[in-house]
């Protein structure tokens, strides 16, 4: 017979899974559905372009209609369409549980906005028959659900994402670089976090995976509070991971800890690009929707599909 | 090491500091605690607001409490001390005796005023710390040492005497200074018991036989010596060691001789034309450089003609330095008086050569002008009752057979009333009439003459360097000479009885050469052979005209005519022959009465300061008498005074010697008291021993500074 508390916490998982379900639901289906492309060229019925004939070429490609009219030898190609895989890296660090004391504050806690941005693009890639996989992380990977396409895999995936409590270091590069080898080829890498690491090189192993052609997305979600630093008067701030507690003048420090943010982010919007990472900066008091959307009309509009 | 507090009191002033503090409390805001995601980024935050200096309330408050603390241990005005110090200004009731060096080197340059004005400035600093019940006494150490004040509780006396004191001209006498603060310690009921020092540690003056030995309860004395040297401006290079003034007579003039020695005081270095200058009467009568080896002397002689007949004033000057007191040397010349002599010719001749006084005459008026100081006047026998013996100063007979009926009571009361005769023999004389007739004159009776054949050795004098007046110019070398004189005759003396009288010269026989006694205030001398060529060949010597001038100066007291160079600042000056008493002038216009004190001597001991003194004696012209002693006490000189010559005083110039006393010497000195050398601003700020540092300054100092880092940091905030 399991213990009340641990009864208690899988009422709570299940109630936040179902939670979830509804939130991403409600949130994919409200949004332009489409397809993923393969940007690789092979079987398919979607006719791509021509080419020239060459030896080794299937001589079934052959536009025997081009040879007739041109008298040169030119096969089709074909949009090749394949299942994504795509896995999913949400932090699960300490950082990650703030919750804001101001209660004026009106953002959704940073955790919960996370778990439903994963959620969301779970079901997202789900329906587009993509598969799903999920790893949660603080210092190093916490659970892994490996990538599935089976509608019924979003249940696993809502499973870990209500599961996921926050607590530990961050170490986002160690994790990338620890299941940049489980990777597959082709395949598609979220990362959600609040990017709260002292130390961690994310982009130098970000471009580890973007090299293996693996297609990189980075969402960055912070509550309004650790954008703004809104506090007033002499506040002991009590680390949520293992930094000592500082006890300061809030309004003393505000321009420069504003600073400090400002250059991470741009930071982050200016060197991502480079390395082929898709950058998102989201604040958890904008509707999760509109973050989607801008997300998806960016990426269309980037024609990566 | 010590930290000590003049003003304590204001030590309470340290209880400000919970003002800022209390303020801090209560403006504070009530801090909350927040669990925070990015902490890490609040520290970075920090430290780059630190880097911008940004206000930080604590920062303020910090400084905010140092200065308040600082400005309340200003105002009790620490002292910080590196020694074992003691509180000097404790509560606790002290004798103070203060031994003040005023010798002149004292009186060195300082960059304020002098070494002197430096120790009463820092001692009066000191005074006025002590403790209200604190009692003062002072003494000051230059030669001879004095209580200048016994006990007083009125530090205000002392100071007053303090502030007219000078530096006097006189050395110092450490020794005999302490001797006294010991035995006024030791009167003294005050548990704590203190002597001050404040001297520049020249060695002169620390003798060790003045110092006191195992005074009893000497022990529990502190001895505090302030050490004033390191304050001289410069350098004191020379000193004018000495000088020697001699009259000389060239053909036709007479010639001022000033010899000085210059000494040089700075032992590594050499002085290059150094200036030195002769001034006679305030004029500068002649001007010179010397070059002075590293540590060594150098002579510098000025001729110069000298017609006057008046006394000559002057001095020797050197370029200035920083102790300008041994840079001068005072001299005082009294031109030889006239002195009037009659001289009798016992064997006059026809021919000039062949009188018996030919040779005396030529020699004591070798020019036959006026500048000789000796005015002749040769009579015969025979001519002898014509002169009145009042006009003259000095009576020679030679080879006079015998003299008038009655005349030798006239020469008796000549020599009485300070006549002076000088008898030479021959062979007219009778040594009857001689002994019988002036033997209130001569100490002596004529015996017998001697004479020597042809063939036989003639009498030699046998002569030893001497200090009598006569005879002490005469080098080793002129005496030999002297001694080859041939006499062939002369007359052997026997002494008659109850009779003082002097030998200064002898025979080699043990013959009496010449015999010399005092008469009433006169004076006879009596020559054994003749004075002319008849019984030796004396006259035809160089040194007989030497040897006669001064027989006759001496005896008519011409020769120590009182023009005295020797005496030096303190020391008394012994009027000899002065009848009465006179007067003295001293180089500040000050007359002082003249008079026999009970040993019969007329002594001025009122010499502390160097130059030229005057004597006078009382004029018996204007009051129609013999003069009597001087009163007591006057202000200017009485009429007629009649100016008697001088003397200088000079200073010592051992003080100006660049030697100082060590440490450890000094503690030998005073050996079984507590003794504590030390620089001369510890005095001034406090008096106490070892490396003292005055704290007060720089704690305002950085009161104005946290102020200013206050205001700075408002500002910027």
């Amino acid at each position: 017979m399991p213990e009340p508390t641990s009864a208690m916490q899988d009422t709570e998982i299940l109630s936040r899974i179902s939670a979830l379900k509804i939130q991403a639901r409600n949130l994919v289906e409200g949004l332009l559905s489409g397809q993923h492309r393969s940007r690789h060229k092979g079987s398919s019925v979607e006719f791509a372009e021509y080419k020239d004939y060459s030896p080794g070429d299937e001589i079934r490609h052959i536009d025997w209609k081009v040879v007739g009219k041109t008298d040169k030898y030119h096969v089709k190609q074909f949009e090749q369409s394949t299942n994504l895989k795509c896995h999913i890296l949400l932090d699960a660090s300490g950082s990650m549980g703030y919750v804001s004391p101001r209660p004026e504050s009106r953002a959704m806690n940073k955790m919960d906005y996370a778990r439903v941005l994963a959620a969301a693009l779970s079901y997202l890639l789900l329906k587009q028959f993509d598969a799903v996989g999920l790893i949660l992380f603080n210092d190093a990977a916490l659970t892994h659900i490996p990538p599935r396409s089976k509608p019924s895999h979003f249940q696993h995936i809502l499973h870990g994402i209500a599961e996921a409590e926050p607590r530990g270091i961050t170490r986002i590069g160690q994790t990338v670089n620890s299941i940049i080898e489980r990777l597959p080829n082709r395949s598609l890498l979220i990362v959600i976090s609040d990017l709260l690491a002292k130390e961690d090189d994310v982009l130098k192993n970000l471009r580890l995976v973007c090299a293996r052609g693996i297609e990189a997305i980075l969402f960055h979600v912070l509550h309004p509070d650790e954008a703004l630093f809104p506090f007033e008067g002499d506040i002991a701030f009590d680390s949520l991971e293992d930094d000592p507690p500082v006890g300061l003048d809030a309004a003393e420090i505000r321009e420069a800890y504003q600073n400090l943010i400002r250059e991470q982010i741009d930071f982050y919007r200016k060197n991502c690009p480079t390395l082929g990472v898709d950058y998102v900066f989201m604040d958890t008091a904008s509707p999760l929707e509109q973050a989607l959307s801008y997300y998806l009309l960016k990426r269309k509009s980037l024609g990566k599909r | 090491m010590n930290l000590a507090f003049l003003s304590p009191l204001y030590l309470l002033g340290l209880l400000g500091v919970a003002a800022p503090v209390l303020m801090h409390l209560l403006t504070r805001r009530q801090q909350t605690r927040v669990k925070f995601s990015a902490v890490y980024l609040l520290l970075q935050s920090q430290k780059r607001s630190i880097k911008r200096s940004r206000p930080n309330r604590l920062l303020l408050l910090a400084l905010r409490c140092l200065a308040i603390a600082f400005f309340s241990l200003a105002l009790a005005n620490p002292i910080f001390s590196l020694g074992k110090g003691e509180d000097l200004f404790a509560s606790a009731p002290a004798s103070n005796v203060i031994v003040m060096d005023d010798s002149y080197s004292m009186g060195a340059r300082s960059k304020t005023a002098s070494l002197h004005g430096e120790a009463v400035s820092a001692l009066t600093t000191t005074i006025k710390k002590m403790p209200d019940n604190s009692e003062f006494s002072l003494v000051f150490a230059s030669a001879p040492s004095r209580i200048a004040q016994g006990w007083t509780s009125d530090r205000d006396v002392v100071l007053n005497l303090l502030k007219v004191s000078q530096p006097s001209y006189a050395t110092t006498q450490i020794g005999k200074a302490v001797t006294q603060a010991v035995e006024l310690l030791g009167t003294s009921s005050k548990k704590i018991k203190r002597i001050f020092i404040l001297t520049d540690l020249q060695k002169n003056g620390w003798d060790k036989e003045d110092f006191p030995e195992n005074a009893a309860g000497a022990r529990d004395y502190d001895v505090r010596v302030a050490d004033f040297s390191g304050l001289r401006d410069g350098e004191n290079r020379a000193a004018v060691e000495n000088l020697d003034v001699a009259q000389e007579f060239l053909s036709t003039s007479r010639t001022l001789r000033v010899k000085t020695r210059v000494r040089s005081l700075a032992p590594g270095k050499p002085a290059d034309r150094l200036s030195i200058s002769l001034w006679i009467d305030g004029k500068k009568q002649g001007e010179g450089f010397v070059n002075l080896p590293p540590g060594g002397a150098a002579e510098k002689e000025f001729s110069l003609p000298y017609l006057g007949s008046d006394p000559a004033e002057g001095r020797v000057e050197i370029q200035d330095d920083a102790l300008p007191a041994d840079n001068v040397r005072h001299f005082f010349d009294q031109p030889d008086q006239k002195i009037k002599t009659l001289i009798v010719d016992g064997d006059p001749r026809t021919v000039a050569h062949q009188s018996e006084t030919f040779y005396l005459e030529r020699a004591l008026n070798p020019f036959s002008s006026s500048l000789s100081d000796i005015d002749l006047t040769i009579s015969t026998l025979a001519e002898l009752p014509r002169y009145n013996l009042l006009n003259f100063s000095a009576v020679a007979l030679c080879n006079v057979r015998a003299l008038p009926l009655q005349y030798e009571r006239e020469l008796e009361a000549f020599v009485l009333r300070g006549g002076a005769l000088f008898i030479s023999l021959g062979d007219q004389v009778d040594p009857k009439f001689y002994n019988e007739k002036l033997g209130n004159l001569l100490p002596v009776r004529i015996e017998s003459l001697n004479q020597v054949g042809l063939e036989d050795s003639p009498f030699r004098l046998k002569l030893q360097p001497s200090e009598h007046p006569v005879l002490k110019i005469f080098s080793l070398n002129t005496l030999k000479e002297m001694e080859n004189i041939r006499f062939n005759s002369l007359y052997s003396v026997e002494p008659r009885e109850g009779r003082k009288f002097d030998v200064p010269m002898r025979f080699e026989n043990g013959y009496p050469a010449a015999v010399e006694a005092n008469v009433g205030k006169g004076k006879t001398v009596l020559f054994v052979s003749s004075i002319d060529r008849d019984w030796n060949d004396f006259p035809i010597q160089p040194t007989f005209v030497p040897w006669i001038q001064r027989w006759v100066k001496y005896s008519a007291r011409s020769l120590e005519s009182i023009a005295r160079q020797d005496i030096l600042v303190g020391e008394p000056f012994v009027w000899e022959n002065a009848g009465e008493g006179g007067y003295a002038q001293s180089p500040g216009g000050k007359i002082s009465p003249l008079n026999k004190n009970s040993m019969g001597e007329v002594r001025f001991e009122d010499t502390m300061r160097p130059g030229t003194y005057r004597l006078y004696r009382a004029s018996a012209m204007t009051s129609g008498k013999a003069p009597g002693p001087p009163p007591q006490a006057v202000f200017q000189l009485p009429p007629g005074a009649e100016p008697a010559g001088g003397f200088t005083v000079n200073i010592d110039t051992r003080e100006s010697a660049p030697e100082k006393i060590g440490e450890k010497e000094i503690k030998d000195r005073l050996a079984g008291m507590r003794v504590a050398v030390a620089a001369p601003p510890i005095v001034e700020e406090t008096a106490s021993p070892g490396k003292n540092f005055p704290l007060t300054a720089p704690l305002f100092l950085l009161v104005a500074l946290m102020f200013f880092c206050e205001g700075w940091l408002v500002r910027r905030e």
